[in-house]
């Protein structure tokens, strides 16, 4: 073995031990209370603040940098300010807690934490990230700047000390020796397989190497800060502050100030208080000197050996001569900003300056400054305008923007603000870095994302006034009215209904009427009628007639009393309707009165309307499209001729069978589409036998209604997506083209779905035992079968379902296969894919209770052709 | 067990309360060499750095004695512990699946 692979291992297996060590502390720390924490994070609060002072003289006489006095109130800002903070702040378990979103969020350790200490806060750093590390159950190993790790070291043994001594895991802290061979060292941590996090804080080349590493990384970036001294600033306040920043342990706080930018009216001023507080303001020349000293003519960067050095060293060094004490140096950058050597981070007392004219371009030298290097770091501005703060603020691409206050022990939290107190400078991406936080506890830990299931809250909403019972048209009599536009078809004029109406409006109510309504408008038709509507500006629609009209109508009120709607906006279909994207019109102002001659569409308690639309149908669903007034008056369908009762009872029986399995049925739409079925099942022979019978008549137009209310709520299925889509296609009667498909339906969601859907407010599947309960409801039953389950006895059920539909349809005369509607086999296959395609979008499907898929669409079509024997 | 291998007799141990140090007591009875090892972690509330450094060792020792050492009753804290700390033999004493191959490498 050759003397560098010996070293190699040596270093390897040294690194496997503080490892060990970190992992096992790491997994030891899972199992203490917050309560635990606590009091280490006390404890070692409580020894940091004990040796600030021996530690800041220590890192001091080690580095040769900074203040020794600044250097203890970093220490004390990492230990007694980080310590108010967090102090009360969980990091253990449910740290909090969003009742309104039914969610928490409970904490879990990061692991074992590879640390980076800089050379020019090296105790303050050890303090703070050993702190935050206890508080959230992370073990950490610090690796130092070569130059601080006798410092730095010392720092993290007093932490250790005071951690184990109260409490915390064997190993908790540790740290690589000062050696030679500490910077390969780490290099073997950052990427050993063992550490979780790297916690870079350090020179950029050590955060990249971070970054490099391939492991999760907290990283910061480098800083450039600019600091706006705006003409409504407090200037006499703002020159004291920037001193007391810039040579805050001599300008070696990275979030410092770098370059200033002084509105002209204020330059003076300020310049002149500098010199008073004994600053000195470069000459042209002195500024050349000053460059040539600090900048590394190579590189463009500092010159690493003046960084923390006083002002009155570099002055000397750069061959100034100036006897008297400085607090610092102030350099006019004349000439082009973006290229001048001093328009870069200066880890010193020596501070740049720009005087502007406007703000606007304040602004932008300050962006200058911002992009030069110390992109998502730190700006300033001394301003009281707000306007011009938010201005500065929106262009500035910084992490903290410190107002009216000194940027670095601004930028450092808890002193002047309230950030969170650190030592580590998120840039977010504009300086490498994941965040623009003041890097803390909350970086440090895994937040696991509990959600409680939603509470998904369904409404039932129908027609506010409905009038049932025979006769109840005379309800128009005392309808307030003063203009009553009528819309209705030519078939209900030729029935007489129109006349019944019109003879019962109140006498002074001027009326009009469009006629002309025919099956399955289309857009232009409801322009039609809302231009005419215009003219006669009424205060109440009343439609009259079957589905068609009264969708129809719904359209017309909205558009009349919203023009500025578009139909290609409202229409836009969704997944969710308490997340859809398009808003309707909360308040209608035109009364509607909906007065169905046909029963089966139930348009006139439900939120829904559709519309033709080339060969497929629109449907817009709002609760401003409920009808004010609903009149349910059977007399109305006396004339109904045999074939649309049996279309429109089909229609309506489909609704309740559709609704009553529906994703988004609820013990309210059940009990309506059960009531609906039985109804149905009842009255429907009755009045085919019997067409004058007002009874039975009664009975179905209240069950269409019901049905209608009930999918108002809990909406339709797929079966409503194979009619529409087919309908269209076609031209076949609504309430045919759902006949044709209900027994494939039925059958498709009695079966366990292929896919479940996936909606929180339907936690089980349970359409095959509702489809059992209907059959029961509607008085059909199955022998018993000794041993049988409940499942198969459920099925039979659904079987005498089917056979009960089978029976109903022939007597209605209702198609229950697509060749009974007359279209040729090769047409109807032939167009079986865009049928799918648009049946798969129809918003029908969304509360189906079988996930429908595209290739079970298409099935269900193909199967529907052939002609069907009883079940 | 191993076909072939002699059965020995089965020792049922259980450790109470906190495991903050090796066991004297269940060392002894490992070093006799005759017996296997059941360590019943029902009522262990809590394994410090040094229990869990013991119950390494104390594998590594029934390991090398061909003893075998089961772990029961870890509750989920002590299990928590023994999947965070990356250490395949504690996993296998649980008679759980062995850490993948990204696992302690030290």
């Amino acid at each position: 073995m050759t003397v560098s692979s010996e070293q190699e291992l040596m270093l390897t297996q040294r690194a496997n031990h503080l490892v060990r060590q970190a992992r096992l502390a790491a997994a030891v720390f899972t199992q203490y209370s917050q309560e635990k924490v606590d009091k280490i994070v006390r404890a070692m609060t409580a020894a940091a603040i004990e040796n600030a002072g021996k530690l800041a003289l220590m890192a001091h006489q080690e580095t040769r940098m900074g203040v020794t006095e600044d250097k203890i109130l970093k220490n004390l800002v990492a230990s007694e300010f980080l310590y108010h903070q967090i102090k009360d702040k969980r990091s253990v378990g449910i740290t909090r807690e969003f009742p309104d979103l039914n969610m928490v969020e409970v904490a879990e350790p990061m692991g074992v934490i590879f640390a980076l200490a800089p050379v020019t806060n090296p105790t303050s750093t050890v303090i703070f990230k050993s702190i935050c590390c206890a508080k959230t159950r992370n073990t950490v190993i610090f690796s130092a700047h070569l130059m601080a790790a006798e410092s730095s070291n010392y720092a993290a043994k007093i932490m250790y000390e005071a951690a184990l001594a109260a409490g915390a895991p064997k190993g908790f802290i540790t740290w690589v020796d000062k050696s030679s061979r500490l910077r390969r060292t780490s290099e073997l941590l950052m990427s050993h397989p063992e550490v979780d996090l790297i916690f870079a804080t350090g020179g950029t080349q050590m955060v990249k190497a971070a970054y490099s590493s391939g492991k999760p990384a907290l990283g910061v970036g480098p800083g450039n800060t600019p600091v706006y001294v705006h003409k409504s600033a407090n200037v006499l306040s703002a020159a004291m502050d920037i001193i007391i920043s810039k040579t805050f342990d001599n300008g070696t706080e990275c979030p410092s100030e770098q370059t200033l930018v002084i509105d002209r009216e204020v330059s003076e001023q300020l310049l002149n208080e500098f010199k008073r507080l004994g600053c000195h303001l470069c000459t042209q020349e002195e500024v050349e000197k000053v460059s040539d000293l600090i900048v590394d003519s190579r590189t463009g960067g500092i010159n690493y050996k003046l960084v923390g050095q006083p002002a009155n060293l570099i002055a000397d060094q750069a061959g100034l001569n100036i006897t008297t004490p400085i607090k610092m140096l102030l350099c006019p950058l004349n000439g082009e900003l973006r290229h001048h050597k001093l328009a870069i981070e200066k880890l010193m007392p020596v501070l740049g300056y720009v005087v502007v004219d406007s703000v606007n371009e304040g602004i932008n030298k300050a962006l200058d400054i911002n992009y030069a290097g110390g992109t998502g770091h730190t700006a300033g501005i001394f301003c009281e305008d707000d306007d011009v703060i938010e201005r500065f603020s929106d262009a500035i691409n910084a992490g903290r923007i410190i107002v009216n206050s000194p940027a670095s022990i601004g930028g450092l939290g808890g002193v002047y603000n309230h950030l969170n107190t650190t030592l580590s400078f998120g840039c977010g991406t504009g300086g490498g870095n994941i965040t623009t936080d003041n890097v803390g506890i909350k970086n440090l830990i895994n937040f696991k994302r509990v959600p409680r299931r939603r509470n998904y809250v369904i409404s039932f909403q129908t027609t506010k006034n409905i009038y049932i019972n025979p006769g109840s048209i005379d309800h128009l009599k005392s309808l307030k009215c003063q203009s009553a536009f009528i819309i209705t078809s030519r078939s209900a004029s030729r029935r007489g209904h129109l006349a019944q109406v019109t003879e019962r409006l109140p006498q002074d109510c001027h009326v009009d009427v469009f006629t002309d309504m025919g099956p399955e408008p289309d857009f232009a038709t409801i322009q039609r009628v809302v231009a005419s509507m215009r003219h006669s500006k009424p205060d109440t629609v009343i439609a009259l007639g079957g589905g068609s009209v009264l969708d129809a109508a719904k359209i017309v009120r909205l558009f009349y009393d919203y023009p500025e709607l578009k139909i290609s906006e409202i229409a836009v279909n969704f997944l969710d309707f308490h997340h859809r994207m398009i808003e309707f019109p909360k308040d209608m102002k035109t009364q509607l009165v909906a007065i169905p001659t046909t029963s089966g569409t139930g348009s006139e308690v439900t939120p829904f309307a559709v519309l033709k639309d080339g060969h497929r149908k629109i449907s817009l669903i709002d609760e401003c499209l409920l009808p004010d007034v609903a009149i349910i008056d059977a007399h109305l369908t006396r004339s109904l001729p045999p074939d649309i009762t049996g279309d429109t009872a089909f229609d309506a029986l489909t609704h309740a069978l559709e609704a009553l399995v529906s994703t988004f049925s609820s013990d309210y739409t059940d009990g309506l589409a059960l009531e609906a079925l039985r109804l149905i099942f009842e009255s429907l022979p009755e009045t085919l036998k019997n067409p004058n019978n007002v009874l039975y008549r009664h009975k179905l137009h209240n069950a269409a209604t019901l049905a209608g209310m009930a999918i108002g709520n809990a909406s339709v299925g797929v079966n409503h997506a194979l009619a529409h889509a087919f309908g269209a296609r076609f031209d076949i009667a609504h309430g045919r083209a759902n006949a044709a498909f209900l027994l494939s339906t039925i059958e498709y969601n009695a079966q366990i779905p292929s896919k479940f859907v996936s909606i929180p407010c339907y936690p089980l599947w349970v359409a095959d035992r509702k489809y059992a309960r209907a059959a029961q409801f509607i008085g059909l039953t199955v022998e018993p079968i000794e041993g049988e389950g409940e499942e198969a006895r459920g099925l039979r059920l659904v079987h005498k379902l089917r056979q009960a539909v089978y029976d109903l349809a022939k007597l209605a005369n209702q198609p229950l296969s697509v060749s009974e509607l007359g279209i040729p086999v090769e047409t109807y296959m032939a167009a079986i894919p865009e049928l799918t395609e648009v049946a798969f979008s129809d918003m029908s499907i969304r509360t189906n209770p079988r996930y429908t898929l595209a290739p079970e669409v298409a099935q269900l079509f193909a199967s529907a052709y052939a002609p069907r024997e009883r079940p | 067990m191993a076909e072939g291998k002699k059965a020995k007799k089965l020792e049922k141990i259980r450790i109470m309360g906190e495991l903050e140090r090796g066991l004297d007591d269940v060392d002894k009875i490992l070093a006799t060499g005759k017996t296997d090892i059941e360590l019943d972690f029902s009522a262990c509330t809590f394994i410090s750095v040094d229990g869990l450094e013991w119950l390494e060792e104390f594998l590594l020792r029934a390991d090398s004695l061909k003893s075998a050492v089961t772990f029961v009753n870890v509750q989920t804290p002590v299990y928590k512990v023994f999947k965070v700390a990356h250490i395949d033999s504690l996993m296998r004493a649980c008679g759980s699946p062995s850490q993948d191959a990204q696992g302690l490498v030290c």
